[in-house]
């Protein structure tokens, strides 16, 4: 079973036991918010979107993303060939070296197909290119943020040790 | 003008993802990245989603700060790990096959589902 799951592993890029797992936890998180976060603002106003805050996306960060911490084990597991091993079910290519996917893409995702299949059959084209500067600009704003964030690694700055 | 609020508060939902959820984890543990969660994704939401920082209009295809947290994540480890793109190109594929089959499932459960149908206004995707 083990060597089944594992044999396409190089040709696609990631092991198929994590293609199930990635594609399970992508469709839950993205499900659960869509269904959710709208009806919570409904309900509680401003504080529900930060309820569901905390409770849909704390929880699916959990189910997700989480890595041994702590009191468990803070150091990580060490994983064989070298990496840590992983725990949560949207899979980090290559151990954990490859850029990080979170699961916001599987919720803008979600969020963006929902709203084309809401829209009626007539206006779906219109309504997506209608969209598609207002996604660009949202992505723009992300590799911005990312970038400049990414970049603090890099500055080698000795904040208490200069004399 | 919108759009620039759009680059604005993605720029701030991303960076704010990245710069504090992996510290809050590698502090605090699980617990720390749900309580990171819960700062984080709030104030970005109140800003982006309630305010209305990101541009949506009713009626129109929802956009979410998640294509900021995406992108913004996937940069991050570029630009500060030195990790190569075209790596983390199948787990994007799946989690987009994940989040569209969770769209269209969800889309016609709003459509059916009688919680949905009451007399109240239906629901629009967020807000």
């Amino acid at each position: 079973m083990y060597e089944m799951m594992s044999h396409y592993a190089g040709a696609i890029g990631m092991p198929p036991v994590s293609v199930l797992t990635t594609i399970f936890g992508a469709f839950c998180v993205a499900f659960a918010v869509i269904i959710c976060w709208g009806r919570l603002v409904e309900d509680f106003g401003p504080i529900g979107g930060m309820m569901a805050a905390a409770f849909i996306i704390g929880t699916f960060w959990v189910l997700n993303h989480k890595l041994p911490g702590f009191g468990i084990n803070p150091e990580l597991i060490p994983h064989p060939e070298g990496g840590s091993k992983q725990f949560g079910l949207i899979y980090q290519g290559f151990r954990g070296a490859a850029p990080w996917v979170d699961m916001g893409t599987a919720i803008a995702a979600g969020m963006w197909v929902c709203g084309l299949c809401e829209t009626g059959r007539g206006g779906r084209v219109r309504n997506a290119v209608e969209s598609a500067p207002r996604v660009l600009a949202t992505i723009a704003g992300g590799i911005v943020g990312g970038a400049i964030v990414g970049l603090i690694g890099w500055t080698g700055a000795n904040l208490f040790g200069y004399k | 003008m919108r759009l620039l609020t759009t680059v604005v508060g993605g720029a701030i939902c991303g960076a704010l993802v990245f710069g504090v959820w992996p510290e809050m984890w590698k502090s605090y543990g699980i617990m720390g990245g749900w309580l990171a969660a819960t700062i984080v994704i709030a104030i970005c939401w109140y800003m982006n989603h309630w305010i209305g920082m990101i541009w949506n209009e009713p009626g129109r295809i929802w956009v979410d700060q998640g294509w900021a947290v995406s992108s913004s994540g996937i940069v991050w480890a570029v630009v500060r790990f030195r990790a190569e793109f075209l790596q983390c190109l199948p787990t994007l594929v799946c989690c987009l096959i994940g989040g569209g089959l969770a769209g269209l499932l969800a889309a016609q459960v709003k459509k059916r589902h009688p919680a949905f149908n009451r007399k109240s206004p239906e629901a629009v995707c967020t807000k």
